[in-house]
């Protein structure tokens, strides 16, 4: 059982992880253009802003075991094959990115304005007021916003079973649900929940650091 | 120094500035004062190009703000600082970061042994020498407002714009600010705009005040002479006591602009035309330029006309009320 138990986790950590490195990275480039092109933006542009807006939510609204299917031709382009669990980065990252988007555009609308302001009026360009201001204030917030979308994608990753990519929320189903092991049931979601509060924790450390 | 000509601004349909003119001379504390709602913050942000306008022309220090590109009006906002009365310092960057960070704005290095020296100096100036390693959430507002000087300071502008920088202080802390302010604009000779709805900074500070209302200006001059001698409008906006006069005989107003000419005018007058009157109001007033003050006093009627050749024979500025 332990064994069975330590690779699932190793598993869910592998495709958490991943997925959320590639989803920020990724995600980072919407959420910037949202803010620079909303009404109160940088550069606001209503029609790239509402398309871009429109997109996202769109993406955002596909229930991920849907999605998941829908994207196999292209997880094959890119991860080489359509099951185990590096090609469940794929499915997992894109779902995941609308959300980074909008949690990111979020932080970085949080900004003061007065501070945006502040440094137009010393001369900034827009680039510089991005990386000097926006990402340097919004940065404790992005951060929980990181800690979110792990967390979310922690949820996300129990169905990568169905890509045969395993982890926990795999070993729960064919173990505890369909051969009722009980203890395969209770361990997986110990595990999960300390997942959980680790992450958690450690997003809310970080948080009041900076902050 | 800045030099607006009929200029209109409106969002949308609605007009906020309208036709406004008026000249900033270097050196100038010009203080533009107004309720919210009177555009005078908009009406700032037009002189550096925060705002943009429609009609009529700003012109600063030789650039005409409207039709810049961006930049070159990047150019021109470096010579004007800016304060705010929200203070707008970052959250995460200490004083002295705070105070840096125009500097890396133009691509200079915040730890040069020249900004160091410069960024030092003017922590001194502001008067936090010590605080350089705080945080702008560890100081209060009126020590967050120095290390916005600081910061609007730091790349020697000739102009520094105050956009209602006292508002949120407490009366003792706004002083302490106002006389800050004198002391940049006579020792660096550093020409300052003041946005406010507080007559005190107006009367403190500057020496020649716009009234702003609905997006117009009623007034400019020197603060003495408006307040002092306001027009209809003004006193609305000073909101001054009812005056309880007499009903017989005639009431007279005379202004004091000039201190020399207050102290012995009604004793003088006393004397020279051998007459008696009562004093009714009096009001004097502490100013940037001196002590200036209001003398309302009731002669008999048949005394009237020698009164009024009198006083207009010693320059004394008066009115008939």
């Amino acid at each position: 059982m332990s064994e069975i138990i330590l690779e699932a986790t190793y598993e869910t950590l592998f495709m958490v992880i991943g997925s959320t490195f590639f989803a920020v990275v990724l995600g980072f480039i919407p959420a910037i253009v949202l803010t620079l092109t909303a009404p109160e933006g940088l550069r606001p542009n209503k029609v790239v802003y509402q398309i871009l807006d429109v997109i996202v939510n769109v993406f955002r609204s596909f229930p991920f075991v849907i999605l998941m299917v829908l994207v196999i031709p292209l997880t094959r382009a890119i991860a080489g094959k359509a099951i185990g669990t590096t090609a469940a980065l794929v499915p997992l990252t894109i779902s995941a990115i609308p959300f980074v988007a909008r949690v990111l555009e979020s932080s970085l609308r949080g900004v003061d304005p007065g501070l945006i302001e502040a440094a137009k009026s010393f001369g900034a360009s827009d680039f510089q007021i991005l990386r000097r201001v926006y990402l340097k204030e919004a940065l404790p917030s992005i951060l929980s916003g990181i800690t979110l979308t792990m967390i979310s994608i922690i949820g996300y990753s129990a169905m990568g079973g169905a890509l045969g990519a395993g982890g926990l929320g795999d070993v729960a189903i064919r173990y505890g649900y369909q051969s009722y092991k009980m203890p395969y049931l209770i361990v997986t979601s110990i595990i999960l929940i300390i997942i959980v509060q680790v992450i958690q924790s450690i997003g809310n450390y970080f948080y009041k650091k900076l902050s | 120094m800045i030099d607006v000509q009929h200029l209109s601004k409106n969002f949308d349909d609605l007009e906020v500035i309208k036709d406004v003119s008026f000249h900033i001379n270097q050196g100038d504390i010009f203080g533009i004062i107004g309720q919210s709602g009177a555009g005078k913050s908009t009406l700032l942000r037009c002189l550096n190009g925060l705002e943009p306008y429609q009609k009529g022309t700003v012109i600063v220090d030789g650039h005409d703000v409207g039709n810049l590109s961006k930049k070159e009006l990047n150019e021109v906002r470096k010579e004007m600082g800016m304060i705010f009365q929200s203070f707008n310092l970052l959250n995460r960057l200490n004083v002295y970061d705070n105070v840096a960070l125009p500097l890396q704005f133009w691509k200079q290095k915040k730890n040069s042994p020249e900004n160091k020296a410069k960024i030092e100096h003017l922590l001194d100036l502001v008067g936090l020498t010590d605080k350089a390693k705080s945080y702008p959430r560890e100081l209060s507002g009126g020590q967050q407002q120095r290390v916005a000087i600081a910061r609007a300071l730091v790349l020697d502008p000739k102009i520094l714009l105050c956009d209602e920088a006292t508002s949120a202080l407490d009366p003792m802390i706004t002083k302490d600010i106002l006389s800050l302010l004198l002391k940049i604009n006579e020792e660096m000779g550093i020409t300052i705009v003041v946005v406010t709805h507080q007559m005190e900074v107006v009367k403190q500070i500057c020496n020649k005040v716009a009234f702003l209302k609905n997006g117009k200006i009623l007034s400019v001059g020197k603060p003495e002479e408006l307040f002092v001698a306001p027009n209809d409008e003004i006193q609305k906006f000073v909101g001054d006591d009812v005056e309880f006069l007499p009903k017989e005989g005639t009431n007279i107003k005379l202004f004091f602009t000039d201190t020399n000419s207050s102290s012995h005018t009604i004793t003088e007058l006393a004397r020279a035309l051998n007459i008696d009157f009562d004093i009714c109001q009096g009001k004097l007033e502490n100013f940037r330029a001196g002590i200036m003050g209001s003398l309302i006093i009731n002669v008999k009627d048949e005394d009237k006309e020698r009164v009024f050749h009198y006083l207009t024979e010693k320059e004394v500025l008066w009115e008939e009320i």
